[in-house]
């Protein structure tokens, strides 16, 4: 195959703002896909992908067009559109020549796809800019285009106008692919070198690779060394994604497609890693992804702690087309064993969830996601914490830092007011305002990052009713006024439920802690005070009364059976509480305080 | 109700023989009229074949009773419904197949005072009856309209005085109280006049609303409150002080002993022993496995016209169960339990799950130990139940599964 003849994109769009669509009608324009057998949004391949509307996993799919009268290779590599997935998209950009810039033209510019166009822009990478929906009645195409300008300062003004869900302009879209988007440059005379783009597990063929070709030719038989792990392969099965799995002899410079050699273990394939072939010419690696820190941390514990080993089955097989996901064993003594898990984002870690939960089965208990402290000893030395339960008290430590991300967020211009109070009640630094267009905003704030995963993306959303998007960036460690809040349960530390706030925050939190756990915490034979500190300082405090009355009138020989069975029925759940300082807390208790953030307003 | 325990196949029961002095007891399950509050199997008597029921009772027993047991208990359902005749059929017959008046040291027969004349208490007594429990219940008219009672304060009081008149030295009052809408002064009073009889034993039961009853219906229909928390704490303290106050012994949470005559068929109960019961929905326990009837008249006597084995249902707790529900059993009572006893009787083998359970209940003052034993305080006994919770627990965590290896 001429390189010449090959072109390896993506499509940077928001959320719902067609792509899986427009990827669909690229598909079916070029035969690749009978109309018939279509059924909606190709490429999402995941149940839940399709559900929520977003992808996951970067793919490729290759797509044959004849482009008056020369047949092209297109190479379709998607790209995932959310703000937590930069680390994806980035994967995906390295293997592409250009990007098309899909945006609703009636919704606009979103943060986005501003953040991964600038990406995109920066890997030196042609733009195409592509106005999608423009069927709709209310698409304002001028005005968005001049969004895109002011927004990611690239010129617009032949932006294609198309609505993939009718097919209108799709031929234009294919046309520009060609036209504007260079082809590879690569050398198909040099010796082998690929770059590992992807890979996916299957159960019967072992792990399937997705592989960018940059120089040399790749075939059926070759042996094959990864430079990264210096583990060897043979390639057993090439192929490209059409988008049913198609085998071909060889994969040649410029392509992508995939390689199969019966991989078993998941630690094998490093994802960004360089193949050449074994024991040939000396080459250099290809400039690989380095996988982002994980900002955000969560536990999740298996409900029935037999499933523990199916967690850590499950985990290894997701972290291995996940780099930027990280995970290590930990124990609490109230919810078992589990693992704390690091994400890149919020949404990262829902979507891990979820895919734990459906495609391995596991049930599991997840706390409120927390962010990476970090301290400075008086020697000078920092070390990052992950937990409240790893902060020691303050006299080990000269500063206690956090993370502040530099906030985008882009909203229509009616919310400046709302938005600004929503910033500053999270302890936002307003950094700036640019107007984009004359109904939209973008205002840049610098904001802790325990505030954005805390509730400050729902509140951005219910602000500006669903319209509002943002994208953030940890900029650093900045030192604040952190205090940690400890909770007290009959005048013991319940290590789990403390957490690392803002001491202006403190006292609020507290209160709302202990009040969750009065309601979750049966009553005992003695009163349990609840109490919340910071410090040797009680803030807050509940009491749970002692139970008073509590006592079957009859039990002969007829009842013991069945009112035995009644009292075992009452501690029912019994496996799922922890006991502090004498007090059983259900795990429910926990949940309640370290699952979810609602009634967290009820002030 | 239709509670039965367990749908599981009968496998142990059938091949469990009675020690000879196995406690006996005998359910007859007629009544006048259902009691709203009762979850006891019994029927209206108006249409059924009382004789029939009779002769299958005695089948049973030719079959089961035990060979001389130490107490006789006939309970139900009102054995006292039964005509003299048909009470001398019952008693003959069991006797002749247990032998029961050579050997028991108890002979108890429950009576409601609808249906207790002296006549009845008179040929009871020459049948080897020497223990009557009469259901009170309550003096109040209002309350007994609420039960469904059939008798008033005046025939309990009159059925009193004729098993005295035929010469019982032991006769048990049964009575409810914390009853919605009960002022506790009445209560007071009333416990008072039951006390001014000198029975020689009291039963005084708060109370309870078992699901399925017409009571628990009523109380979730919202028909009236039931007593708060509080509130039946006071009853349940002013009427133990009352009692202690006259003289009797507080000897188990609802029993109440006047010259230490306990009931020895229901210590029995509290000590986790064997017993041996006959009729429809009548328990049995022998050896570690507990079973019982068919919770109906006509399945019960189908089975035993077929010479099939009675039992619907049967549990055979393992031993960690056995030690929590012996310690749940045996603290319900003043003797409270020793120990040691509880895992010899519970065949639990290894170190004792409950030792710092024990030993934080004595800290917080809801056990006290003598003698060796442990039984409940002051503060300990309303709340039984929840102690009994946390022995139960303690010894089921003892087989709980193991958490997964690091």
């Amino acid at each position: 195959m001429d390189p010449k003849l090959i072109r390896n994109f993506s499509i940077i769009a928001h959320i719902d703002h067609g792509k899986s669509t427009l990827a669909d009608r690229l598909l079916e324009a070029c035969g690749a896909v009978e109309k018939r057998e279509m059924h909606a949004q190709h490429l999402d391949s995941m149940e839940l992908e399709r559900e929520r509307g977003i992808t996951i996993k970067a793919k490729a799919v290759t797509i044959w067009h004849v482009h008056e009268g020369v047949r092209y290779q297109l190479n379709l590599i998607d790209t995932p559109g959310h703000v937590d997935f930069n680390y994806e998209v980035q994967k995906s950009l390295q293997a592409c020549e250009g990007a098309l810039l899909l945006v609703d033209a009636s919704q606009g510019v979103e943060a986005q796809s501003v953040a991964n166009a600038y990406l995109a822009v920066e890997a030196g990478l042609a733009i195409v800019p592509v106005l999608n929906k423009i069927d709709l009645a209310h698409a304002r195409p001028d005005e968005v285009t001049e969004e895109i300008e002011s927004a990611i300062g690239i010129d617009a003004t032949d932006a294609l106008r198309v609505s993939a869900k009718t097919g209108q302009g799709v031929p234009d879209v294919l046309r520009a692919i060609i036209e504007k988007i260079p082809p590879p440059v690569c050398s198909p005379d040099d010796p082998l070198r690929a770059l590992i783009v992807d890979a996916v597990y299957d159960e019967y063929r072992g792990i399937i690779v997705y592989l960018r070709m940059f120089d040399g030719t790749l075939r059926v038989g070759d042996k094959v060394e990864m430079l990264g792990s210096g583990k060897v392969f043979e390639a057993i099965e090439l192929g490209r994604f059409l988008p049913k799995m198609q085998k071909s002899e060889s994969l040649g410079a410029g392509e992508v497609g995939y390689f199969i050699s019966n991989i078993k273990h998941l630690g094998d394939v490093k994802i960004g890693d360089t193949l050449a072939l074994h024991k040939g010419a000396k080459v250099e690696m290809l400039p690989g992804y380095r996988p982002p820190q994980p900002m955000v941390f969560a536990d999740f514990y298996p409900t029935n702690n037999g499933d523990f080993e199916k967690l850590r089955t499950a985990l290894e097989t997701l972290a291995l087309t996940d780099a930027s996901f990280t995970y290590e064993p930990v124990t609490s003594d109230a919810l078992g064993f589990g693992f704390r898990c690091g994400f890149l984002g919020l949404l990262h870690m829902e979507i891990i969830q979820e895919r734990l939960e459906r495609e391995f089965d596991l049930d599991m208990i997840q706390t409120a996601p927390t962010v990476t402290y970090r301290i400075v000893k008086h020697g000078g030395e920092s070390v990052d914490i992950h937990s409240a339960g790893q902060l020691p008290s303050p006299d080990h430590y000269e500063k206690l830092l956090e993370p502040i991300a530099r906030v985008s967020i882009l909203i229509p211009a009616e919310y400046i007011g709302p938005m600004m109070q929503i910033a500053a009640d999270h302890r936002g630094e307003f950094i700036r305002q640019e107007y984009l267009s004359q109904t939209r905003v973008q205002l840049v704030y610098d904001l802790p990052l325990a505030e954005i995963i805390y509730d400050f993306y729902d509140k951005l959303k219910s602000a500006t009713h669903g319209y509002g998007t943002l994208n953030y960036e940890v900029k650093g460690f900045h030192e604040n006024e952190l205090v940690k809040l400890r909770i007290l349960v009959n005048n013991e530390e319940v290590d789990a439920l403390s957490t690392i706030c803002h001491k202006d925050q403190a006292e609020y939190r507290g209160r709302a802690t202990i009040k969750k756990l009065r309601k979750e915490i049966a009553r005992h034979l003695f009163e349990i005070p609840i109490q919340a500190a910071v410090g040797g300082r009680i803030i807050a405090r509940e009491t749970i009364s002692a139970l008073r009355k509590d006592v079957l009138a009859k039990c002969y020989g007829g009842d013991i059976s069945r009112k035995r069975k009644l009292l075992e029925k009452q501690k029912e759940g019994k496996r799922r509480m922890r006991q502090v300082g004498n007090v059983d807390i259900p795990q429910k208790a926990f949940l309640a305080v370290l699952g979810d953030r609602e009634g967290d307003d009820a002030k | 109700m239709s509670f039965a325990p367990r749908t599981n196949p009968v496998q142990r029961a059938p091949g469990l023989r009675p020690e000879p002095g196995t406690p006996l007891y005998v359910h007859v399950p007629f009544c006048v009229a259902k009691c709203t509050y009762c979850d006891f199997y019994s029927v209206a008597a108006e249409g059924q074949d009382l004789p029939g029921a009779l002769d299958a009772l005695l089948l049973e027993a030719e079959r089961r009773a035990p060979p001389r047991p130490r107490t006789v208990f006939l309970g139900g359902g009102t054995p006292s419904f039964y005509s003299v005749d048909e009470l001398a059929r019952l008693l003959d017959g069991l006797d002749r197949w247990s032998h029961f008046r050579a050997s028991a040291e108890e002979v108890t027969c429950e009576c409601n005072p609808e249906s207790l004349d002296f006549p009845k208490a008179r040929a009871l007594r020459e049948l080897g009856v020497d223990r009557l429990s009469i259901g009170f219940q309550s003096l109040e008219q209002g309350i007994l309209a609420l039960f469904g009672r059939v008798h008033d304060a005046e025939q309990s009081f009159a059925a009193f005085h004729a098993a005295r008149e035929a010469g019982f030295q032991r006769v048990s009052i049964d009575l409810i109280y914390g009853v919605p809408g009960q002022e506790l002064a009445r209560w007071e009073v009333d416990l008072e006049r039951v006390l001014a009889l000198r029975p020689d034993h009291v039963s005084a039961y708060q109370l309870t609303y078992e699901d399925g009853t017409p009571l628990a219906a009523q109380l979730q229909a919202g028909a009236f409150q039931r007593l708060d928390e509080d509130q039946e704490l006071a009853f349940f303290e002013a009427t133990r002080g009352r009692l202690a106050d006259a003289g009797y012994e507080q000897y188990e949470v609802s029993n109440f002993s006047l010259n230490g005559q306990q009931c020895s068929h229901n210590v029995n109960y509290w000590s986790n022993g064997p017993y041996l019961g006959i009729g429809p929905s009548a328990v049995s326990k022998l050896a570690s496995t507990r079973f019982g009837n068919a919770r109906s008249i006509t399945p019960w006597r189908a089975a035993l016209a077929a010479g099939r084995f009675p039992a619907a249902w049967e549990e055979t707790p393992e031993p960690s169960v056995r030690l929590g529900e012996t310690w749940w059993l045996g603290l319900r009572t003043r003797r409270g339990v020793e120990p040691a006893e509880v895992l010899r009787t519970a065949g639990f083998e290894g170190s004792d799950p409950t030792l710092r359970l024990q030993e934080s209940l004595l800290e917080l003052g809801f056990l006290e130990q003598s003698a060796g034993r442990m039984r409940l305080t002051a503060r300990g006994w309303p709340v039984a139940d929840a102690v009994a919770r946390r022995f139960l627990e303690a010894c089921a965590e003892q087989t709980s599964p193991r958490l997964p290896r690091e």
